[in-house]
């Protein structure tokens, strides 16, 4: 079942100075339970590509679907509620809340939805164990490692039980030990409980652990490939 | 959560928060203790002006007020006073003969209001027993006593002991004079009252005069001020030939320094926090700017527009009123102990004096005023709050999550 379908999704920057046009008619769909990475050279619209499907940011032309929905027509406080209970987002910055702790930060998506704290207890325990965070629960960023932080990020992405997560170059700031570790939790989530996964990266070690690696150049899809798993 | 993000927030940059909750305490201590200060000098005007002169209501023959000519008394003084006596509030009351006319001495002479009172009741209204600064109240004893003040004393050359001499128009016209002996001389503080009047018993006067037994004026003192409006009712019911004022009708000034208190309070409050909605503003600006990307965030993840701005509007909130409770703290605490002790403005008392201020000005406040600054300061908050919330919502996430 396809998740995420754009059909001749096109950007352009600046369109009435100096038009820049990132993404040149795009057509992609990915299917649920995928582990995708979308690669390519800096500029070639890898982060506008994945921005444009999270809803972060629409498109020039053409129209984008998640969950058989185009959200390119949704309006900015739609597109809030839409990511909020469809999408998991991992930055390659982490960018957690400086004052919560590791579990405030992975209950935050779920106050937003409203779930009883019962609930958002039990649910962020559960993923904090599963990045293997369980003894820095309590501990605020801080006080974590980048790699820590970022498997926090994973956490709070997946709190919100989200159609999907994307992740623009979530290991960019990792060392080897670290972006190691944080894959190595992601195709677990991946093959285990069949999370899907949407990579923006240049980095050689997640390409070599993704299951399909699409190529953009100059904003176009140059070729995709899928591995036998 | 969402409170305590925003309190979690706000001691994100200690420094930051320290310095415009300073500005805060120092603008709420400055805008009480300001308002405190004026309520301290107009009443101290007030009362000085009720005290010393008019009382808080008199009682005149209607033409006298228009004139102050001798020939409109009143006779029979005693029913005036029996009728103050069963107003509500009375605490004293005293009539008094008033007489225009000149001071003199062997070193000059002056234009002066010669007041004749009964000394034991004008003492229990104007506590003139207690001004004095040397020589004694007016005795039991002896005929033709008076009371001046220091200011006409130190001009004319007079002491205690000193001989004057009142020259004036008898109820027939006539140019009548009397000399009479200095016993004391006396202070009000209250410079153009000192240098316009002369105390001497009514007896006495009313002698010289030519009737025994008439008075031009009743003044009444109540325990509190506010009971004026009825106690003027009253008697004006019981007096209908008479002419009854309050304070305020009498003095329009002492009516215009009281209504005008509230006015300049108003004032005082709007500049103060006008100068604290920018000071907050500036703060919480930079805090959002410098939040930029974790706000984009926010909203990537799915917080909507309306709780960006309540967490934003919450910490501007906090932020205040942090700063508000120590500040109305230490304005309560000021303004009580100057209340008390009060501030001495004696390196300005000449000119207070002319004004007829006393040199002591203890600083007052209505517990209103504090429930008034609780709600400017919030107001003040929530202004200053807008802004930079506006700003926070109108980000777009795309922008702000790639900002460095």
């Amino acid at each position: 079942m396809s998740i995420i379908t754009t059909k001749a999704v096109t950007k352009v920057y600046n369109p009435t100075t100096i038009p820049v046009e990132a993404l040149r008619g795009v057509d992609l769909t990915v299917e649920q339970g995928e582990f995708t990475a979308i690669v390519g050279p800096s500029g070639s619209g890898k982060t506008t590509l994945l921005n444009i499907i999270g809803g972060l940011d629409r498109p020039t032309d053409g129209y984008v679907e998640v969950n058989g929905k185009d959200i390119s027509k949704l309006n900015d406080n739609r597109l809030i509620d839409f990511r909020k209970d469809n999408i998991g987002f991992v930055f390659q910055a982490y960018n957690l809340i400086p004052v919560l702790t590791a579990k405030e930060n992975v209950e935050f998506v779920m106050l937003l939805q409203k779930r009883s704290k019962a609930e958002r207890d039990a649910r962020s325990e559960e993923l904090l164990t599963a990045v293997g965070l369980d003894d820095q629960m309590d501990r605020r960023p801080a006080q974590l490692s980048g790699g820590q932080q970022q498997r926090v990020a994973v956490a709070r992405a997946l709190a919100s039980k989200p159609s999907f997560v994307l992740a623009d170059e979530p290991t960019a700031n990792l060392d080897s030990k670290s972006t190691a570790n944080l894959l190595d939790i992601m195709a677990r989530l991946n093959k285990e409980e069949g999370v899907t996964f949407v990579f923006s990266t240049h980095d050689q070690r997640v390409i070599d652990r993704a299951r399909r690696v699409i190529t953009l150049v100059d904003g176009a899809i140059a070729s995709d490939e899928r591995k036998e798993s | 959560m969402l409170f305590r993000i925003a309190w979690k927030n706000i001691w994100r940059s200690p420094t930051r928060s320290f310095v415009v909750m300073g500005a805060i305490v120092l603008g709420v201590w400055a805008t009480i203790f300001m308002i405190s200060f004026t309520y301290g000098m107009v009443s101290s005007y007030v009362d000085n002006a009720i005290e010393n002169q008019i009382s808080h209501i008199q009682v005149h023959v209607p033409d006298f007020t228009k004139d102050q000519e001798y020939q409109y008394y009143f006779e029979n003084p005693e029913h005036l006073l029996a009728e103050a006596k069963m107003v509500e509030g009375y605490r004293a009351a005293t009539v008094r003969t008033l007489i225009k006319g000149a001071f003199s001495t062997s070193k000059g002479m002056r234009g002066i209001e010669i007041r004749g009172v009964i000394p034991a009741e004008e003492a229990n209204v104007t506590k003139l027993d207690q001004k004095l600064v040397d020589g004694k109240y007016f005795q039991e004893e002896g005929k033709n006593q008076c009371l001046v003040s220091q200011r006409i004393a130190d001009k004319l050359g007079v002491k205690v002991r000193s001989k004057i001499v009142l020259t004036f128009q008898d109820l027939q016209g006539q140019v009548t004079a009397g000399a009479f002996r200095v016993v004391g001389i006396f202070d009000t503080g209250n410079a153009p009252f000192d240098n316009g009047n002369v105390f001497v018993k009514e007896a006495d006067l009313n002698r010289l005069l030519g009737e025994e037994n008439i008075a031009h004026e009743m003044a009444l003192i109540l325990n509190d001020p506010r009971q004026v409006g009825a106690a003027k009712a009253f008697l004006q019911q019981e007096l209908p030939d008479f002419k009854v004022e309050t304070y305020r009708e009498i003095s329009p000034d002492v009516q215009l320094y009281e209504s005008q208190i509230q006015n300049s309070v108003n004032i005082f409050i709007v500049i103060i926090m006008l100068a604290l909605v920018f000071g907050i503003i500036n703060t919480m600006l930079m805090a959002v700017l410098e939040r930029y990307r974790e706000l984009g965030m926010l909203m990537a993840i799915g917080m909507n527009k309306v709780r960006v701005f309540l967490m934003i509007f919450l910490e501007t909130i906090f932020l205040a009123l942090v700063a508000f409770i120590p500040g109305l703290l230490l304005g309560y605490l000021s303004v009580n102990y100057f209340n008390v002790y009060g501030i001495n403005l004696s390196a300005f008392s000449k000119g207070l004096e002319q004004f007829g201020m006393s040199k002591m000005v203890y600083p007052t406040l209505e517990q209103g005023v504090y429930l008034q600054m609780a709600i400017a300061v919030a107001i003040t908050g929530i202004l200053a709050s807008i802004y930079p919330a506006w700003k926070a919502i109108n980000l777009k996430p795309v922008d702000a999550i790639r900002k460095i």
